[in-house]
């Protein structure tokens, strides 16, 4: 079932067109990953999903829906969970509440049963729990992106929307990530996610998009878009020495 | 110095109406990350809704203190709606100058219907006061720092210990990531105009019976309240509070002390020395916090 399709979306933002008709679909329980150069449309793409973008047209459609135009918190109670890049984590919040805060979609989920989740959500992330009072700043890189995660997880979301998450960590802590989504997965939550680092997304991913300068240029399973010597030399070249 | 315990009673009191403006003006930095220069008009307001309800109408004085500070609380969205939701993206000096301007139209609106003459409000409870040791505690002094000193545990306990205080936590630290995950960040910005008004206006109300009420209050109130923001350490919730305290007993002990007349000028010398000396206020809050 298709759980989240794009058609003929286009994005502007006061500097120029970013997205020019892109069309795109993820299934139930895949892991999609958008692939593509620094400017070609990605993130663009999952602001676009949130309701972040001002100027969008086209078609969004999540579970049945049309979504394009709802206010962005109004997307988020449909659970889709973004995890922006940067992590954006409130730096002068505890680790606790920052995952706590992570619930805030779903309304009237009673505090006692949010309390035991995100009680399971140190138990998925082990390494946070002893860092559960501190304030979220003065994490490290890696830290702060296990407990953006954790705060995505804790919407309940059909959708997880990833941006970068690889983004400024050591290779360790990446593989450490990318174990986190592919058990997320299995957990049964379809996953979204925007990469630089082709090889690591490409690892986990069941079909992944390249796009370039706002257009899809081609899309396909890991082996076939690996088969394909032009992407692989210009998208996925650098990073193939390290596959 | 036997008259020191009275003025520090009375520096605490004048200073309490300082920290409660502060305050809203404080959590309007916070959640909306807007500097509302019309915080004293509020006070102002909020006195001239009490001459309405209880000297013109009549009305029970509970009744209009009541009325009083919900009618602020629609002001404050009202004020919200036309002088900040529509600047909103804009730059933030835009909604400066519009809360100025606010403030301008609302001082000479007031003054048109009231013209210069003060009005008199009385206070709180009708019996005057008693002697504790060496300070005579005046009743409407004595329920100011009350009132002011409830007001604020509440507000601690609303915002350190439940889950909506630190949704307004997380929309003043990053608006937009707030609402990613669902936090009705508009109606909590809303919210926070609303409970502002509420609290400049009851500092207004407060504060009546001793100075009186006229548009003056406006200026006084509002110039004092930014001052104790910046000592305080600007938009720090504590800061806010010792600022105005500072404030209020500073000016107290040097009109006693030194002059009356420059009675208004200390809280601008503690402002000029606090800005050399520690740039960042008392309970400035770290860089990296911010970053």
């Amino acid at each position: 079932m298709k759980l989240l399709e794009i058609k003929g979306l286009t994005a502007r933002y006061n500097a120029g067109e970013v997205l020019k008709g892109l069309d795109l679909c993820v299934e139930e329980g895949e892991i999609v990953a958008l692939l593509g150069s620094n400017g070609a449309g990605k993130s663009t793409t999952l602001r676009a999903i949130s309701g972040l973008m001002a100027n969008v047209s086209g078609e969004i459609v999540f579970n049945g829906a049309p979504i394009l135009g709802l206010k962005t918190a109004a997307i988020a109670r449909l659970e889709i969970a973004y995890v922006p890049e940067g992590r954006r984590l409130f730096p002068g919040l505890s680790v606790r509440d920052n995952i706590l805060l992570g619930s805030s979609n779903r309304r009237g989920a009673p505090a006692t049963q949010l309390k035991k989740e995100v009680d399971a959500m140190f138990d998925f992330f082990p390494d946070l729990k002893a860092l559960e009072h501190a304030y979220a700043w003065t994490l490290s890189g890696g830290q702060m992106q296990m407990v953006a995660v954790a705060r995505g997880l804790m919407a309940k979301p059909k959708l997880l929307l990833l941006d970068e998450p690889s983004l400024g960590l050591g290779p360790k802590i990446v593989q450490q990530v990318f174990k986190i989504i592919a058990e997320i997965r299995q957990r049964g939550t379809t996953v979204l996610l925007v990469e630089q680092n082709a090889s690591v997304a490409l690892a986990v991913a069941d079909r992944a998009y390249v796009l370039d300068a706002g257009v899809l240029l081609v899309s396909g399973t890991p082996n076939e878009l690996w088969g394909n010597k032009q992407v692989r030399a210009a998208y996925l070249g650098g990073l193939a020495a390290s596959a | 110095m036997s008259m020191l315990p009275q003025l520090l009673f009375t520096g605490i009191c004048i200073g309490s109406i300082y920290a409660l403006v502060s305050l809203g003006f404080v959590l309007l930095i916070r959640a909306a990350n807007i500097v509302n220069f019309a915080q004293g008009q509020f006070s102002m307001l909020g006195a001239y809704f009490m001459v309405i309800l209880f000297a013109s109408l009549g009305l029970n004085y509970g009744l209009s203190l009541f009325l009083a500070v919900v009618l602020m609380a629609v002001f404050g969205v009202l004020f919200a709606c036309v002088s900040y939701w529509p600047l909103r993206d804009r730059n933030p000096i835009a909604v400066i100058i519009s809360t100025i301007g606010a403030g301008i139209l609302l001082d000479n609106t007031v003054l048109a219907a009231y013209g210069p003459s003060p009005q008199v409000l009385r206070g709180l409870f009708e019996g005057e006061g008693f002697l504790v040791g060496p300070i005579y505690m005046d009743s409407q002094y004595l329920s100011i720092i009350v009132v002011t000193a409830v007001l604020v545990s509440l507000q601690y306990l609303v915002f350190e210990k439940t889950t909506i205080g630190k949704k307004i936590q997380a929309t003043s630290q990053d608006r937009e990531m707030a609402a990613i995950l669902g936090i009705p960040t508009a109606l909590i910005v809303m919210g926070i105009f609303a409970y502002s008004a509420a609290l400049g206006g009851l500092a207004g109300i407060l504060i009546a019976p001793i100075l009186y009420v006229s548009v003056g209050i406006s200026a006084l109130i509002g110039v004092k309240a930014f001052a104790a923001n910046i000592i305080g350490g600007f938009g720090s919730i504590p800061g806010a509070i010792f600022g105005g305290l500072i404030i209020g007993i500073v000016e107290t002990l040097g009109a006693a002390y030194i002059s009356v007349p420059y009675r208004d000028a200390f809280a601008f010398i503690i402002l000029i020395i606090v800005l050399l000396v520690r740039p960042q206020g008392l309970f400035g809050e770290r860089i990296s916090e911010k970053a």
